[in-house]
């Protein structure tokens, strides 16, 4: 049955009044039968989904035309975020006021929805709004509406009163749940959450406003909308403090758990308050999703200010071993193993690996390093990507051998010679041996950043001794260095009492194999047996009355077990020639069948030198001896007198005498003749304390050489220094080339002269500073 | 200037000491071993340490080996005990 058009236009009229919540003329309740009845005609004439259809239209049109800007009127002309603090109270009542007309508009709609549900619908009706929000209620709908027309923009002034209003309420939230921990600073008169005065505090008043907003804006279906960039923002912000001013500068510490309770208790806390409080409109796994993803946010963060002062937590480890657990811990779950290597890799690079730094610096930063990062990463990946230009740069340094040597074997630095004592044998790491495979049930798969070249087990196994010695690839290399730092040790301290010397040698026997270090303990028998012949001797020396004023001791050595020596030609002066002759006549007698060769130029002269005003004790070589003893019989030497009577070449001469111009008892009256120095008139240099200057090594070695040659311009560079004040290398080196003298073999490099002026520095006889040389000043 | 006096009142005490270096070798007509090919200075193979652990012996027919050496030699020689470098009958140096 057909009705009318006019029928249905009046019906249809009707009902869109009913449905028209912006229309107040209608008075809903009254007139219940008559929507009734006018939307049954609708529906026997098919129009029931386009009333639908209308209303959706209309609700649409309304949000756009009206509510929207309404809504934004609210937050026109305010002041923005980064003015005045007391505006933001200002702002915030702008946002309630503005989710109060929300809320009124969406009441509003509430009774016109009710009819349009309570009537019958054709279900699964394609084309459908529902169908095309995929839900299943109108009342969805008009909250999509709502979201997606009001909020298609966000003006700047909208997004500071958000977010001034949740930082306000997190922050009130923190002082009215947990107290005790922030209410530390009493003297203060504020409230730490609202900032106002204490007896003025609002904020009981600001967390019903919170939750009363919160609830509305979750009625209208928009809560997410509005809190979702601020509250990640403000959380975001919140954790990152958080973790910064925990974390920062301390590494004795582990965070890991109080963090991730602070993250519980204080930020996921704060934010079911905003949206799980019998929230309608926000799912029940809202919280569970912001829960997972500020984990990892906390773990990223904490893993991101650890790598940032990850160099210092290295240096120092172990104190540092649970920030570096907990790092261990962060790098499990958050993917930032690269980011570390690259991070970690450049600031070794910065701070150690340069010029300034000395090798014995950069050994025991790379010592830490490898024991905290092996900590960190027991696979050893870490470490090989880290340190590997830690380990080139050490091979460079000609030095770096010798300071592991005397790293371990330093009184004052025992983490070495602990290593020593605690390790194993050293793993030959091109041995594969058969327990690889018995232990296939504890196997791990290497991490995906390791390098395939190395075999996993080496790279585990290889504990930090063997990583010092593999910086060289040998360990032929190592023992043979450790062997000339022992001969050097011996011929320059003479110290008979070697208990220590043979406590590491036994040490270094278990590692090495007793065949490596075999020498070494002939060495040390050398030392043992020369305090032994030395007794006899001179007990023998007594019995017979013929002791001297100057007894000589030796320190007798198997040649075929001792580095090369040094060789430096000298003839002793004949009373010294005496007393070694004499030495050897009783050795012999001792030892049947064999004798001595004196190594003349070796060895330590304690003299005592009687001059007019004062007497003096130094401990010098043989020839630095030979040579002051010259001027007893005579006071005026030329260099080439010197040089006939001594046997000794001009250049070296030289060098030698200037140890004694330095000691103020021998002075150049002109070009190549030297004066003793029998008083001092005016200028004291009573207070000289005896020292050999150029304690050098006894054993040969190439940059010795240089060093030799180079100790004859020492004196020039300290004129020029006393007259310039300060010189830069290169100066310094081309003055040195202009007077390059005979018995300099070809061109003195720029690196040898640098070498020359920091071995100086290091015995504190220059200053190296702004990249220029200076003397010390002499008080 | 006079050197190396010593004020007597501290002459007990503190002597002034030279301490010299030098290195052994034993006093033989070779440089080498003639059984072991070592050098006197050094140690037989047998050895560790050279000297007093590993002396040298002379025979009448002055050669000279490595005590260890020759000792060795003569326990594997069957009939005559010679020496290994003249082949002339092997006898102890007294
Ligand atoms: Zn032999
Ligand atoms: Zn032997
Ligand atoms: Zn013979």
């Amino acid at each position: 049955m057909a009705a009318s058009m006019e029928v249905v236009n009046g019906a249809w009229d009707l009902a869109t009044k009913f449905i028209s919540p912006w229309n107040t003329e209608v008075h809903i309740g009254c007139e219940q039968n008559n929507f009734e009845s006018a939307t049954n005609i609708l529906c026997d004439n098919g129009l029931l989904n386009l009333l639908e259809d209308w209303f959706f239209e209309e609700v649409q049109q309304d949000l756009r035309q009206r509510v929207s800007p309404a809504f934004w009127k609210f937050f026109e002309g305010l002041v923005p975020q980064d003015s005045v603090a007391d505006k933001s109270e200002q702002n915030i009542v702008c946002l309630l006021q503005a989710t109060e007309y929300l809320h009124k508009i969406s009441e509003e709609y509430k009774p016109c929805i009710q009819l349009l549900e309570s009537l019958p619908r054709e279900i699964n009706r394609n084309y459908s709004m529902l169908a095309f929000c995929g839900v299943n209620k109108i009342s969805d709908v008009v909250r999509i509406l709502f979201k997606s027309v009001v909020f298609t923009r966000a003006s700047r002034e909208f997004r500071d009163c958000v977010g001034q209003f949740y930082a306000q309420a997190f922050s009130v939230f923190h002082c009215v749940e947990h107290d005790e921990t922030v209410n530390d600073d009493e003297e203060s008169t504020k409230c730490s959450g609202c900032k106002h005065d204490k007896n003025d505090c609002a904020c009981q008043h600001i967390m019903q406003r919170f939750n009363s907003i919160n609830a509305k804006l979750d009625e209208v279906g928009v809560l997410e909308q509005v809190s979702g960039t601020s509250v990640t923002a403000l959380v975001h912000e919140q954790i990152l403090q958080h973790v910064e001013n925990t974390c920062q500068g301390n590494f004795e510490t582990a965070y890991l758990s109080s963090l991730q309770n602070w993250l519980e208790n204080k930020v996921l806390g704060w934010l079911k308050l905003v949206y799980s409080l019998d929230r309608t409109n926000i799912g029940s796994d809202c919280i569970e999703g912001f829960k997972g993803r500020l984990i990892h946010f906390l773990l990223e963060t904490y893993a991101n200010v650890q790598i940032s002062q990850l160099f210092k937590i290295i240096i120092e480890f172990p104190e540092s071993e649970l920030a570096i657990m907990d790092l261990k811990y962060c790098l499990e779950k958050v993917d930032m193993r690269s980011h570390l290597v690259t991070t970690l890799k450049s600031s070794l690079e910065t701070r150690l690996l340069h010029p300034g730094v000395n090798t014995s610096d950069i050994l025991t930063a790379y010592i830490s390093a490898i024991r905290a990062l092996r900590a960190l990463d027991p696979a050893g990946v870490i470490l090989e990507l880290v340190c590997d230009p830690v380990r080139k740069y050490l091979r460079s340094r000609e030095d770096t051998v010798r300071c592991i040597v005397s790293n371990l074997i330093d009184d004052a630095s025992n983490e070495l010679l602990e290593e020593l004592v605690k390790s194993q044998p050293l793993i030959d790491e091109t041995t594969h041996n058969e327990e690889e495979d018995g232990d296939w049930k504890k196997w791990m798969p290497d991490p995906v950043d390791a390098d395939p070249a190395t075999a996993s087990k080496s790279r585990r196994a290889s504990d930090i001794i063997s990583m010092l010695v593999n910086i060289y690839g040998s360990k032929e290399l190592f023992v043979n260095e450790y062997r000339t730092l022992l001969a050097d040790r011996i011929l320059t301290n003479f110290n008979y009492e070697i208990e220590k010397e043979i406590r590491y040698l036994e040490l270094l026997k278990l590692r090495f194999g007793e065949s490596q270090m075999h020498f070494c303990e002939v060495m040390l028998k050398d030392v043992a047996d020369s305090k032994r012949i030395n007794t006899r001797i001179s007990e023998e020396r007594i019995q017979k009355g013929e002791e001297r004023t100057v007894d000589v001791n030796a320190m007798i050595l198997s040649a075929q077990f001792w580095p090369t020596f040094r060789e430096e030609k000298i003839t002793l002066p004949e009373h010294m020639q005496k007393l070694l002759e004499e030495y050897t006549k009783r050795y012999e007698t001792q030892k049947g069948n064999r004798t001595l060769d004196w190594k003349s130029h070796l060895g330590l002269v304690n003299i005592d030198v009687e001059l007019k005003d004062r007497i003096l004790n130094f401990n010098v070589t043989p020839v630095h001896a030979a040579i002051i003893m010259q001027f007893q019989e005579q006071e005026r030497w030329t260099v080439e007198e010197l040089s006939t009577v001594l046997q000794v070449p001009a250049t070296a001469l030289r060098r030698k005498i200037a140890y004694w111009q330095s000691q103020g008892l021998l002075k150049e009256e002109q070009t190549d003749t030297f004066l003793l120095v029998e008083e001092h008139k005016g200028r004291s240099h009573d207070s000289i304390v005896a020292e050999d200057e150029e304690a050098e090594s006894a054993m040969a070695s190439s940059h010795a050489k240089t060093g030799e040659e180079l100790q004859v311009f020492w004196t020039y560079i300290v004129g020029m220094l006393s007259n310039l004040e300060s010189l830069p290398l290169e100066r310094i080196h081309g003055v040195l080339r202009m007077f390059a003298m005979e018995g300099v073999s070809g061109e003195i490099t720029i690196d040898e002269v640098k070498h020359f002026l920091d071995n100086k520095v290091k015995d504190q006889s220059l200053i190296y500073s702004g990249g220029v040389y200076r003397l010390p000043k002499s008080s | 200037m006079k050197m190396a006096v010593i004020d007597p009142a501290e002459n007990e005490v503190n002597k002034n000491i030279w301490i010299a270096v030098g290195t052994w070798r034993w006093v033989a007509n070779d440089d080498n071993c003639g059984i072991c090919r070592m050098a006197f200075d050094g140690c037989c193979p047998e050895c560790k340490l050279p000297g007093d652990d590993c002396p040298l012996v002379w025979g009448e027919c002055s050669h000279c080996f490595h005590i260890h050496c020759i000792v060795k030699w003569l326990n594997s020689q069957q009939v005559h005990q010679l020496c290994p470098m003249c082949r002339q009958d092997w006898k102890f140096k007294e």
